[in-house]
């Protein structure tokens, strides 16, 4: 366009002529409003200069208002035409296109538990990795909470330790001083109030000192029986204010978002009671692993996926989340949780609501977790014969991973030596949508299987007409892969006709693999998600209603196993890929799981 | 062949060598590549395949008009160590008036990105031509290419645009990779047969000069951020960019301002000017004296009254200045840009200069300040530049609209 509309911005009171020009110079801007406008108006408008196009619309004396459509065209014509042609004062044309490369505002990053594993393991080195990337604004600082007594210098000595173990690409020096004096350190309990109006005293100093203008992400890295504690508290101190002036509060949670339905909802008001839902960013950093990112990409950015994503072609469904770690000395940790609560509730949920969502309207946070929720809410209940028929748990007894001999879950530091917490977990469900309807999707996950592995695989429907009768194998359906960890990618797998003579077919696959593509290293999730929350972008966060709907699955099977007899644990032999009992789940139905 | 060494990962290892005088041999040594076993490593004695896959990202195809440009390229790309492309093309045009020739060596150089993946391979090839084989452009590189993959041709140092390599080149190109700040004189007809060439839907043009500049950008956008000064970005009346200059008589034609006008020109595509007066050198006022003896000028003074142009902007006049300073920073770097903008008789001043790490952004609103900001952004290097056309995919509508604008603004664009 060379003559772009929002120039035009004074009235045109020439009459018919100018009005076409006008509205087709309006075209571009609002397509679906004006593009029969500029034609017709100049054709059907039988006198030229009726139309004072400045002035208000001529209506028919008796009524008061426009109510044709050639009165209401007018009318909304003349109105626009008195209000100048520019964009609304609320966007800022300069930022358009520059979306990627967006800094977040300057801001003070609040760190609560900042000795914990997950801050040193996870969160500095995210935030130094947007350091060096110059993703993070120059005035940023972060104040680290907890309850040692260390001091600025020995707390930054920690710090640095922890960069130099766990960057994901080394730092250079000046790059590792430059995050390093942004982190100041504040020693204190969570139940003493006085740590938190100190808290409050240095986050306005910080503001008046570094420009950091008021914007805050407070990030509960805590033990997560202290997230009600801290979360009240802030509110207490009134950090949880976005003042008038500007300056945002946003809160990071990290998973676990409570242990059943109750308490999560319980948590979820006590949150509530402070923050706003949009101020709340809940972190499930499977969401923040490329690969998962790219399952929207994948089904949405593509054509030929969508049609064929239903129950008309898709045979079922398989989600496997294998680790061939155990417990790593996380014992007292695990025996609470067990892998309903640990992946089931969370992780594999998730990946359900990306494989089984509608299109969402738009990439908007809201839009896209609508989406996902009606998934979740969409799965059948699980009444205590349904978890008798259709869940398997299983606990690892000693065995072989990886050609080492490693003790059972029994005998791990921490656990109990009856313990009775699952150490994998196999679900057969079902979404009841129109999409979904009759198709089974099958959940797995468990510690110590053969090896580390998260796939999605979408297994199609056999051909409806066997024309390839004479070969002595019958074709495999066509498959799709889904590979989320390790060595990303995705696999079609279709059959093929051997070459000879005959006519025999075998199941050959096409493999993408990322890194033959793209062999730049993808951030790690946590830089995703930090970024986001400082941006304000909550798409890859999980809301409330999506939490207590995932537990609205998870509860009543944990609830069926307390009413029911102890199990027969352990079940499964380490290295192997669990119980028999989840062959038989998915035998049941003349199906296998897939051997990855 | 010499046995390949093992691979540890990260570290590009040179798996296949050799030599080619025709593109026939040079297209039987590429298919020899993929069949031969050298691609297996031995590890203790014990023959090991690791499974070889070629990248399949891009052809890159670099014209090198001199052996020192083609040099400079090879070694930009040999830094972009686990990024390559899978096919990389160097030519280089030789002795243009002797007989024709070429000779062509044949690399695969191969990378294991983890301990457990497979390994990925590219492929070099470092092609001199002499004579006429050094223009016939298309004719050498095109059967080299791998089919259906996209195309990127860079071309260092100064295109000849409107000649046939250059319109073979551009054939044959997705997208054209080219560093407008490093162009001869003001590099001002470059760029308007660049934002010519913008017209066209293909190739996509990335320009280092554009990109270079996008943290400018960012601050310049960030200034119209707050809600109280985003109506004065409809209000603009003024922009004055100046650029560092060694001249000192600060003559028009002698300092690249590339990217000073990408300034201007992406200021004035996002905000739907129209060019009223196109960007001409500014007449030497009595003011200024002709200083052919003057002493060396004071680092930050003008150096000579530069370029002017005018904009128009629902309906007001908005002056553009593009002034030379004398700095010790590379010719023709951004130094400061400055924003005069008017809404109901307040005024709104936004100035961004350019400093060591950062690029810093100050506005007053009648005089009061407003906005005070760092963005940090370390100078970009070609390898990191060069990782990103071959990285970012697609179109930058921005950037076509800021290059065809700039046509405009020079005067010679389409609708001019």
């Amino acid at each position: 366009m060379d003559e772009p509309p929002v120039r035009r911005r004074r009235a045109t009171p020439e009459g018919a002529a100018g009005d076409a020009d006008e509205a087709a110079a309006r075209t571009t801007d609002e397509p679906a409003a004006g593009t029969t406008d500029g034609a017709t108006s100049a054709a059907a408008t039988p006198t030229p200069g009726a139309i004072d196009t400045a002035a208000p619309p001529r209506v028919p004396a008796d009524r008061d208002a426009p109510r044709t459509i050639r009165e209401l065209r007018l009318a909304r014509l003349a109105a626009r035409n008195r209000r100048p042609r520019t964009t609304p004062a609320t966007e800022n044309p300069l930022r358009t296109g520059l979306r990627l490369e967006r800094v977040p505002d300057p801001a003070v990053f609040v760190l609560f538990g900042a000795t914990g594993d997950l801050a040193h393991r996870k969160v500095f080195p995210a935030l130094a990795q947007l350091w060096r990337c110059n993703l993070l604004p120059g005035a940023f600082r972060v104040v680290a909470v907890a309850r040692r007594p260390y001091t600025d210098e020995t707390f930054r000595a920690e710090v640095e330790r922890t960069l130099e173990a766990n960057s994901r690409v080394p730092l250079e020096p000046d790059e590792r001083r430059e995050v390093l004096e942004r982190i100041e350190y504040l020693a204190g309990d969570f139940d003493d109030s006085g740590t938190f109006d100190r808290l409050s005293a240095r986050l306005d100093e910080i503001d008046r000192r570094h420009g950091t203008g008021g914007n805050r992400l407070y990030y509960l890295a805590t033990q997560p029986s202290a997230f009600p504690l801290v979360v009240a508290q802030l509110g207490r101190a009134g950090l949880d204010h976005e003042r008038h002036e500007g300056g945002w509060r946003r809160i990071v949670i990290e998973k676990p978002f409570g242990r059943d339905l109750s308490s999560a909802i319980r948590l979820n008001r006590e949150v509530g009671k402070v923050f706003r839902e949009t101020q709340v960013y809940r972190i499930d950093h499977y969401l923040g692993k490329e690969t998962v990112r790219n399952l929207l990409v994948f089904r949405f950015g593509n054509g030929i996926f969508e049609p064929i994503w239903n129950r008309r072609y898709v045979d079922h469904v398989q989600i496997t989340v294998a680790e061939s770690i155990g417990i790593e000395n996380r014992g007292r940790f695990y025996e609470e949780t067990g892998a309903s609560r640990d992946i089931l509730q969370n992780h594999l949920m998730q990946l359900l609501a990306l494989v089984a969502m509608e299109p969402p309207a738009s990439f908007e946070a809201d839009a896209l977790r609508d989406e996902k929720v009606k998934v979740v809410r969409a799965v059948n209940p699980f009444t205590p014969e349904r978890v008798a028929n259709d869940v398997v748990r299983g606990q690892y007894g000693p065995g072989w991973v990886a050609g080492m001999a490693v003790p059972g879950y029994r005998a791990e530091p921490g656990v109990d030596p009856e313990s009775e917490t699952e150490t994998f977990i196999a679900v057969r469900l079902e979404v009841d949508t129109w999409r979904w309807s009759g198709v089974p999707f099958y959940l797995r996950s468990g510690k110590r299987l053969p090896k580390r592995a998260t796939e999605i695989a979408i297994q199609f429907r056999e051909v409806p007409h066997r024309l390839f009768r004479e070969g002595n194998v019958d074709p495999e359906p066509n498959l799709l892969a889904m590979r989320i960890q390790p060595d990303e990618g995705i696999l079609l797998r279709f059959g093929a006709k051997v070459p000879g003579l005959g006519l025999d077919i075998r199941a050959v696959t096409m493999d993408f693999s990322y890194g033959a593509s793209f062999s730049v290293d993808a951030p790690d999730a946590y830089e995703t998600l930090i970024l986001d929350a400082l941006l304000g972008d909550a798409s890859l966060f999980t809301r409330a209603d999506e939490v207590e709907a995932a537990w609205q699955i998870v509860t009543p099977i944990i609830e069926a196993w307390i009413d029911g007899p102890p199990p027969a644990f352990p079940n499964y032999a380490a290295g192997t890929w669990g119980p028999p009992e989840a062959e038989a789940l998915i035998a049941r139905d003349g199906r296998r799981w897939r051997r990855l | 062949m010499p046995p390949a060494p093992p691979s540890s990962p990260g570290q590009p290892v040179l798996r296949w060598q050799a030599r080619a005088r025709t593109i026939e041999e040079i297209e039987r040594e590429l298919r020899r590549i993929w069949a031969e076993p050298v691609l297996t490593t031995t590890v203790d004695g014990v023959e090991e395949r690791h499974v070889a896959a070629r990248t399949s990202v891009m052809n890159l195809v670099v014209v090198a008009r001199r052996p020192e440009l083609g040099e400079r390229a090879a070694a930009t790309i040999a830094a972009l160590t686990g990024r390559h492309p899978s096919r990389t093309i160097i030519v280089t045009a030789l002795d243009p008036d002797g007989p024709a020739w070429l000779d062509a060596r044949i690399e695969a150089v191969c990378i294991l990105p983890r301990e457990d993946a497979p390994e990925m391979c590219s492929e070099f090839i470092y092609l001199r031509a002499g004579g006429e084989a050094g223009r016939r452009l298309g004719a050498v590189v095109t059967p080299l290419l791998i089919h259906d993959l996209p195309v990127t041709v860079w071309w260092p140092g100064n295109p000849p645009f409107a000649t046939l390599p250059f319109e073979e080149a551009t054939e044959l190109a997705d997208r054209l990779v080219v560093d407008g700040s490093a162009w001869s004189g003001d590099g001002l007809d470059r760029l308007a047969a660049l934002a010519r060439l913008a017209e066209r839907d293909r190739p996509t043009i990335f320009d280092f000069a554009y990109v270079r500049q996008s943290r400018w950008r960012e601050a310049i956008a960030a200034a119209f951020d707050l809600p109280a000064l985003r109506p004065f970005v409809r209000g603009l009346r003024r922009v004055s960019v100046s650029y560092a200059s060694r001249d000192p008589l600060g003559r028009p034609g002698t300092t690249n301002v590339v990217k000073p006008v990408y300034h201007v020109a992406w200021l004035a595509s996002r905000l739907a000017e129209r060019v009223e007066r196109p960007l001409r050198p500014l007449d030497t006022g009595p003011g200024s004296r002709p200083a052919r003896s003057a002493p060396e000028p004071e680092p930050g003074a003008p150096v000579g009254p530069g370029y002017g142009a005018r904009l128009r902007s629902d309906g007001h006049p908005v002056d553009v200045v593009v002034r030379p300073i004398w700095s010790s920073a590379p010719d023709g770097t951004t130094l400061r840009l400055e924003l005069l903008a008017e809404r109901r008789g307040s005024e709104l001043r936004v100035e961004v200069t350019g400093e060591a790490e950062a690029v810093h952004v100050r506005a007053w609103q009648d005089g009061i300040p407003v906005l005070d900001r760092f963005f940090r952004g370390p100078r970009r290097g070609e390898v990191d530049l060069l990782a990103e056309a071959i990285e970012t995919p697609g179109r930058d509508r921005i950037a076509v609209e800021t290059l065809r604008t700039a046509g405009r603004l020079l005067g010679t664009g389409a609708g001019a």
